[in-house]
């Protein structure tokens, strides 16, 4: 075909379009994020000192490590409901290796692998099978938790190793400032940004995403694509559920039930299109710090956890809102 | 799927009754009972099957309004919350005024002011659905704490109310009987109402409808609240069931309700789906919760094996339609 290399070239412009539009959306986010921290620490003394900021950083870390995992799968064009359960999951491989080899590496290894798992068979049912993916993973979200409640008894796996570097991993703090968790989602977010904007497969998914036809007419594999992003998203909450499981010092059963809700709204915040093709990651990890920020300052100010869910759900309607708003008068 | 189907070719009786994937779910629904009643041959005893009729009254209340909300291209996520304030809100106000009729209206209000306030935020102010939901879902959540720390017990001991779930008319239980209505009026409407094609053409193509003078905004607001009162009417049926107000009741219904409704063959992308199919998915995944309990398995499975179902049928769907197409 000889015009495929002129649409190969296609997707090019359209990226400068879409981060001039994706960068506007972030200060929209970075103010609202800015507002929020000169609001708290004008009513809390406690907020705006280092070993805070830097706590909320610890916080954060999860929703942000599976949340980059998700966005990259929304920006592809499909969703990953799972990772809830699969971020319960992997305690089980982690503490069970442990209990039994007395060895962190090999305990990670073992959770990465079950992680591994799972990602493949979604990015297989989704991708190679052509499974709506919301309906494959509300499948394996449900086949996982069934399997952790089966296999636990209902019951959590306690540490027995007590390794001091599996109690470090996730309430260590590097230099006895950032917490490890907060580092290793930094490390992950900055990969996965380069990726997304400088890497051939960062400009390949918002073009999968954005129009499957175009991306496949242009010569990419967009089944390969979507099985990698379903990998990738899968790996990142095994991650996420690592450094879980290192905070509560075990395998818990019901660790991650309802994460996905908070990663999907912290990811949609971020400005990522359910539709796909759209978003950055930057505006993803300013979704996942607004709200935890929102968590944390609620928190010192004494409100109960039960008003925080509150004006979070308010918060996030707020701003969906509002981000519609703009968009729609950027229109006219 | 069936207007396709049947505008193609002089449908069959059979085919003009059930869309394709409803094909599908009758066999699945079939090879359930033959193997179940295999294992256990008390599967066909006359209080099993009431008991599975029994058990899937509340979901299937719920899903019907689901249905025509996805038809509508819309989801709501929050009917899980939504129904346990519900069944507080109505346990509570019974209790207050000694009355199962402005208890039950009480609970039914509460669950269609959530509906309205979710249709809103969708219509009005363009939040995607799922999202919108996902936040009224942590309100309701956060706010059933607020109104109340622990159960609302059961203070008035009206038989009427908890009839409402235990009593019977005949042989059939009274929540079957309520769900049976529900669904009967659901699909007349659907089916044969101009409303009912309306929702279709809104989901299948908003913009469409719109050009050609359909309020579609006004539409699925309707549709949001109606789905809002069947939540309420089934937590009322829930607190009578369980005889008091749980704040914690309800937790993954709404993905319960959800799997039924996309196991049933309706399109997540809105303009597909039929209420049969919801109807049979419904009936399919509690035999299997109730296959999974008469044969002594582990109750661990009843979220393992629909699991796998939901996956299964799905793709046996489009292994089926792939087939047709040639």
């Amino acid at each position: 075909m000889p015009q495929s290399p002129d649409l190969a070239l296609a997707p090019r412009p359209a990226p400068s379009i879409l981060a001039t539009l994706a960068r506007r959306n972030e200060v929209a986010l970075l103010i609202c994020l800015l507002a929020l921290i000169i609001f708290f620490s004008l009513a809390s003394s406690s907020f705006l000192t280092p070993r805070n900021l830097t706590n909320v950083l610890g916080q954060a870390s999860l929703a942000m490590v599976a949340g980059v995992g998700v966005a990259i799968v929304v920006m592809s064009g499909e969703i990953d409901v799972s990772i809830g359960s699969l971020a319960g999951a992997v305690g089980i491989p982690l503490v069970t290796i442990m209990n039994m080899t007395e060895s962190l590496p090999l305990g990670i290894a073992g959770a990465l692998l079950l992680a591994l798992v799972v990602g493949v068979v979604n990015g297989y049912l989704v991708a190679y099978l052509g499974i709506n993916s919301l309906i494959a993973t509300l499948g394996t979200m449900f086949i996982i938790r069934g399997g952790i409640y089966l296999y636990t008894g209902q019951r959590s796996i306690p540490d027995t190793a007590y390794l001091e570097e599996f109690f470090q991993l996730g309430n260590g703090r590097f230099f006895d400032f950032l917490p490890y968790p907060a580092l290793i989602s930094l490390i992950i977010l900055a990969i996965f940004i380069y990726v997304m904007r400088m890497r051939p497969f960062g400009r390949q998914i918002y073009a999968v995403g954005g129009n499957p036809e175009v991306a496949r007419l242009a010569g990419f594999d967009v089944r390969r694509v979507k099985f990698i992003c379903l990998v990738i998203s899968a790996l990142l909450a095994g991650v996420a559920g690592i450094l879980l499981s290192s905070r509560l010092g075990s395998a818990v059963h019901v660790a991650g039930l309802g994460f996905e809700f908070q990663v999907v709204a912290a990811v949609v915040l971020g400005g990522v299109s359910l539709a796909g093709g759209v978003g950055s990651l930057v505006g993803v990890a300013l979704g996942v710090l607004i709200l935890s920020f929102l968590s944390n300052g609620l928190g010192m100010l004494n409100l109960a956890t039960e008003w925080q869910l509150v004006v979070t759900g308010g918060i996030i309607i707020a701003a969906v809102a509002f981000d519609e708003f703009k968009r729609r008068n950027q229109k006219q | 799927m069936t207007e396709t189907a049947s505008s193609v070719a002089p449908p069959s009786r059979l085919r003009a009754l059930t869309g394709n994937n409803e094909i599908v779910l009758i066999v699945i629904l079939a090879v359930l009972c033959v193997l179940i009643s295999i294992g256990a041959p008390q599967f066909y005893s006359v209080e099993n099957v009431v008991a599975i009729l029994r058990q899937c009254a509340l979901v299937l209340i719920v899903a019907s309004g689901m249905t025509m909300l996805l038809i509508a291209a819309e989801v709501d996520l929050s009917v899980g919350a939504s129904l346990a304030f519900s069944g507080v809100v109505a346990m509570d106000v019974t209790n207050k005024t000694n009355s199962v009729l402005l208890g039950g209206l009480a609970g039914i209000a509460f669950g269609a002011s959530v509906g309205l306030f979710n249709g809103l935020v969708v219509t009005r102010l363009r939040v995607n659905s799922l999202i919108a939901t996902i936040a009224t879902m942590m309100i309701l959540q956060g706010g059933i704490y607020l109104y109340t720390r622990e159960a609302v017990q059961n203070r008035h001991s009206i038989r009427l109310f908890t009839d409402l779930s235990t009593g019977y008319v005949g042989p059939v239980p009274v929540p079957v009987i309520i769900a049976a209505l529900v669904f009967i009026a659901c699909y007349v409407v659907l089916r044969h109402t101009m409303v009912g094609r309306y929702i279709y053409a809104v989901g299948a193509n908003e913009k469409a409808a719109r050009l050609s003078g359909l309020r579609s905004e006004r539409l699925k607001l309707g549709v949001f609240v109606f789905t809002g009162m069947l939540v309420g009417l089934a937590g009322l049926l829930l607190a009578s069931l369980m005889n008091t107000g749980q704040p914690t009741a309800g937790r993954g219904f709404e993905l319960q309700v959800i799997a039924a409704v996309i196991l049933g063959g309706t399109s997540l992308m809105g303009g597909r789906g039929t209420l049969i199919g919801t109807l049979l998915a419904v009936l399919v995944l509690k035999v299997i919760d109730n296959g999974i309990i008469i044969l002594r398995w582990n109750q661990d499975l009843q979220m393992i094996v629909p699991g796998l179902v939901i996956i299964g049928a799905t793709w046996l769907d489009l292994v089926r339609r792939k087939s047709d197409a040639r």
